[in-house]
């Protein structure tokens, strides 16, 4: 039955009903691939500890002891203080909150500026009117701005809008934008010539409703995949920009600028400022990347197939 | 010749997006704040004096007259002066570049070495302990910051175990370079048959070699497995098998069908890494070209930055244009 | 078994071969119910079905490669005395390619886009015969001759997306006798050519196979190709054989009304198309219980709905899985 429920999915405007059946596909494929029931794990309990963190911490993420800096884990501090006798587990905990935020932002942002864009380029172009000469103009400009070293570019941006959480998420939503105008537009070309795009033009719907109603809603699944994984890369470069200092001001709990700050004592045999918040930067991108690969696995109907035979 | 026109078509094409690029880099770094005459001079320096320079370094002028004269300078290869090394940009570059080269190379041979024969592992077998270490390690690479992974690197192997030196540049300060030839120093050693600087200077690649090739494996190990998977499907691979021919025959066959993706996937990593291994070159002083853009925008010395951006767009259109040059040789369709 | 001769020496022998497609939480599907086929040395054989009637399955099935997550559920299938599916890898491919052989539809997409179709002909020879890579070039170069390309030397080293769709279908017969086989299954082989090259190429691949001694299983969706040269006709229908007959008695008599329609659809008088195709199928899939093309029968019974009828001998080499077949000339 999985696999008929697969087929109507794929099928044109897409049915809402047979939720329930959906959701024990999808439990059943959690089971099927435990891995990606760690990723959605991962990436829950991630968005949890950001929300709870000044309830569950032992210590203010900002508070620095300097009685007790740079000590090894303990019972005290269980991952030790770091180089101004803050507590590294307090901070640990703090930092989704700014990390997720600036990724989850600036990746939304990106897609949702990327996609439409892409979407409407993607619906106009070959159309012998004035408009696929803008297509191609936005295409072009396009390839411009990817062919841009991604990470100076980004530095670029922050240093020109200033240095702040809100232009680290523009300059996220920035160079990750044209990834999502490429993706959707390849999507929009190839199902706009489908048969019942052209029966909603033939049956007189505008433009911008057969974009809205019939396109967009079925090219939305790599898009969708693509947003999981781009949240993950996010996390990577805000920590990286935060890691060369262009990134979040160094008192903030954030994993990057943690690292950063760790970053000589490590050299001098101190490894627990800096190993910490890597570890669980690492483990959230992973988690971010499991689920992306989940989503990419469910809406590929002929890989659904396949999970779903060796359901049996 | 076919490949001629081609290549000619091609760099017909590329210029105008080298001037899109130019263009869009120009506007950018002059819109990011901060007073390169008050950084050179610094903030005791007279109202007067600042003004002369602003006006000898063409900043009074108005915007589009600096654009022109830079894009003029460009094409001469005169990429203007950086303040903070005082030295002409494209002198620096040619200094800079060689380190970041030597460095992504070795990175990517590695990664290389590591991802294509575990994806093709992989992708023949579909269950069972190879294909789950793969996917794994798929993910993890690309989970792991390599900045972090070079700090563990250098607390396992310099900290705790001293086998290699200390994470500071690229050679002892207490050996002789080798002369320059190739522009890589253990290349450069090897050829002057130097053993100190060989040994010095390898002891300093290994681990950003080591970083960037654990990391980049990822992606490589992950596009090797999904064509090569692909391949082994395909109509000509069943076709293949129908016809009796040996395993490792089919295998062959579809691993080199699989071939110019591997290669697209490779040359897609070498552009990204030429700016992207900056944090890696942080990390270990390594001096390359990365680290001088990211001090230029650090320190509104503009002209690095711009020279960069240039630098690596010409280098990743030369790539490009070599992995078209490899497509001729491998599929024979697109020499129609 | 029945309506086959029992004499001369077997080259393939297909008894009881059941092919299942399990899926997730629905009934098993099967490919083939119970195909009993055996193929004379030199023999020329035709096996007429629509798609999906199990005619590919069967090919896979006798190669030892059934797609998965296909499975052979009961019977089997022997070559030359041998079962195919059960030997090593390395075993079932030493025989693939040189003893059995095959011709494949579409082949711009089935030759390696990436290898010179010399090369690939070549390949074979090397692999299969032991012979030095001068003497396999040697061969494939004959080859090429042989199955009447134009100027061989120079095609020798063209890429297959340069040829022509008949040119590629040459080059496929050339691989598939090179090793002079024993069998050659042509899976509907012709069917993406025109119809003046179909033409040509049957002609080729029937002088070519009778030149080299190799029987033939002849696999088509087009009943008219087989009567030129199949010495036997069967026909298959839901993973069924449902008629087996000598050529001229097929033509002359054939007793299943699936049969009969598919003759039918080449005549052109519409009336006899009209008496032999049912207008309309009834409702829902066929009865598990009775025959499989009940539902298409213009001469369906109650008996036909809820019995399944078996293969029965009708005259000499000539056998109808029907409960009533037509006794009399269409």
């Amino acid at each position: 039955m999985a696999t008929a429920t697969a087929g109507a999915a794929q099928a044109a405007p897409a049915p809402k009903a047979r939720g329930g059946q959906r959701l024990r596909f999808f439990l059943a494929v959690l089971r099927a691939r435990p891995a990606f029931a760690v990723g959605y794990a991962i990436v829950s309990m991630t968005v949890l500890i950001g929300i709870i963190a000044p309830w569950i911490v032992p210590y203010g993420p900002l508070v620095a002891d300097p009685n007790v800096y740079l000590l090894p884990p303990y019972a005290a501090h269980i991952l030790g203080t770091d180089g101004t006798g803050m507590d590294i587990f307090s901070r640990v905990l703090f930092a989704p909150r700014v990390d997720l935020t600036i990724a989850v932002l600036g990746t939304l942002l990106s897609a949702c500026i990327g996609s439409s864009i892409g979407a409407i380029v993607g619906y106009y172009e070959g159309q012998r009117t004035w408009r696929t000469a803008i297509a191609t103009f936005v295409m072009r400009s396009t390839d411009v701005l990817q062919a841009f070293p991604v990470f100076v570019f980004a530095i670029a941006l922050v240093a020109v809008f200033g240095q702040s959480v809100r232009s680290i998420i523009l300059a996220i939503a920035f160079v990750n934008a044209p990834i999502y105008l490429r993706l959707m537009r390849s999507q929009v070309l190839s199902i706009r010539r489908m048969r019942y795009v052209e029966a909603a033009y033939v049956a007189g719907a505008s433009d911008i409703s057969i974009l809205v109603r019939h396109i967009v809603p079925n090219a939305m699944a790599p898009v969708l995949s693509q947003l999981s994984v781009n949240i993950g890369w996010s996390v990577l470069l805000t920590a990286g920009l935060s890691f060369v200092g262009a990134g979040v001001v160094a008192p903030t709990p954030e994993w990057g600028s943690m690292i950063a700050m760790g970053f000589q004592n490590v050299v001098t045999g101190q490894w627990w400022p800096s190993v910490f918040p890597g570890i669980a930067l690492g483990l959230t991108v992973f988690g971010f990347a499991l689920v992306g690969a989940s989503i990419e696995v469910l809406a590929d109907p002929g890989r659904r197939r396949i999970l779903s035979g060796s359901l049996s | 010749m076919r490949i001629l026109r081609y290549i000619g078509r091609r760099i017909l094409f590329v210029i105008p997006q080298l001037f899109g690029i130019i263009l869009v880099s120009f506007f950018l770094v002059k819109l990011i704040p901060g007073d390169p005459a008050v950084m050179m001079l610094g903030p005791t320096a007279s109202a007067k004096s600042l003004m002369e320079l602003r006006d000898r370094m063409g900043f009074t002028k108005p915007l589009l007259t600096q654009l022109m004269h830079y894009l003029h300078d460009v094409v001469r290869g005169d990429l203007g002066t950086s303040w903070q090394t005082t030295q002409p940009v494209t002198e620096d570059l040619f200094q800079r570049f060689p380190a970041t080269l030597e460095l992504i190379s070795f990175g990517l041979l590695l990664a290389i070495l590591i991802g294509f024969p575990l994806g093709v592992a992989a992708a023949r077998l579909k269950r069972g302990p190879i294909r789950k270490f793969a996917d794994y390690y798929g993910l993890l690479a690309g989970a792991m910051p390599d900045f972090w992974l070079a700090l563990v690197l250098i607390y396992v192997f310099y900290t705790t175990l001293n086998w290699i030196p200390a994470p500071l540049g690229r050679i002892d300060m207490a050996v002789l370079p080798p002369e320059i030839i190739t522009g890589s120093m253990v290349i450069d050693s090897l050829i002057a048959g130097d053993m100190d600087a060989l040994w010095s200077s390898f002891g300093h690649l290994v681990l950003p070699v080591l970083t960037l090739g654990l990391i980049n494996a990822g992606p490589i190990l992950k596009m090797t497995q999904s064509t090569v998977e692909r391949t082994l499907d395909s109509d000509f691979v069943r076709y293949a098998d129908m016809c009796g021919l040996p395993r490792r025959v089919v295998l062959r066959q579809a691993v080199r069908a699989a071939l110019p993706s591997i290669i697209t996937i490779v040359s897609v990593l070498y552009g990204f890494l030429i700016g992207g291994a900056v944090l890696v070159e942080i990390v270990f002083s390594w001096g390359g070209a990365g680290q001088y853009a990211v001090q230029g925008v650090l320190n509104a010395d503009l002209n690095p930055v711009l020279g960069f951006v240039v630098f690596s767009a010409v280098l990743s259109l030369i790539i490009y244009l070599l992995v078209d040059l490899l497509y001729f040789a491998l599929d024979p369709r697109t020499r129609a | 078994m029945t309506g086959v001769p029992a004499a001369g020496s077997a080259i393939l022998e297909v008894s009881d071969l059941w092919v299942g497609f399990p899926s997730y939480r629905e009934q098993t599907l099967h490919a083939l119910k119970g195909i009993d086929l055996r193929i004379e040395a030199g023999e020329m054989i035709g096996l007429v079905g629509e798609s999906g009637s199990g005619k590919t399955t069967l090919a896979r099935a006798i190669m030892g490669l059934v797609p998965p997550p296909g499975v052979i559920e009961r019977g089997r299938v022997l070559f030359n005395g041998r079962d195919l599916s059960a030997q090593s890898d390395a075993a079932r491919r030493s025989v693939l390619g040189r003893e059995l052989t095959m011709v494949i539809p579409n082949p711009r997409a089935e030759l390696n886009p990436v290898l010179s179709v010399g090369r690939q002909i070549s390949n074979i020879a090397f692999y299969h015969l032991g012979v030095s890579r001068q003497e396999a070039d040697r061969i494939a170069l004959d080859m090429l001759r042989a199955v009447h390309i134009p100027d061989p030397e120079r095609r020798f080293n063209a890429y297959p997306h340069e040829l022509s769709g008949g040119m590629a279908q040459r080059v496929v017969i050339a691989i598939a006798l090179v090793c002079s086989p024993r069998l050659v299954i042509s899976d509907d082989a012709t069917s993406g050519l025109d119809v003046t090259v179909q033409a040509q190429v049957l002609d080729l691949l029937q002088t070519m196979v009778r030149e080299k001694g190799a029987a033939t299983l002849f696999i088509t969706r087009d009943i008219a190709i087989t009567a030129h040269f199949c010495s036997r006709i069967a026909i298959i229908y839901a993973g069924e054989v449902v008629e087996i007959a000598d050529r001229r008695r097929f033509f002359a008599r054939p007793g299943h009304p699936y049969s009969i329609m598919l003759l039918a659809a080449f005549s052109h008088n519409p009336a006899l198309r009209a008496r032999w195709t049912r207008a309309e199928e009834i409702a829902g899939a066929t009865p598990s219980t009775g025959c499989a093309f009940a539902s298409r029968c213009v001469r369906r019974q109650t008996r036909c709905l809820n019995e399944a009828p078996s293969l029965r001998p009708l005259a000499s080499g000539h056998a109808v899985r029907c409960h009533f077949p037509v006794e009399a000339q269409a």
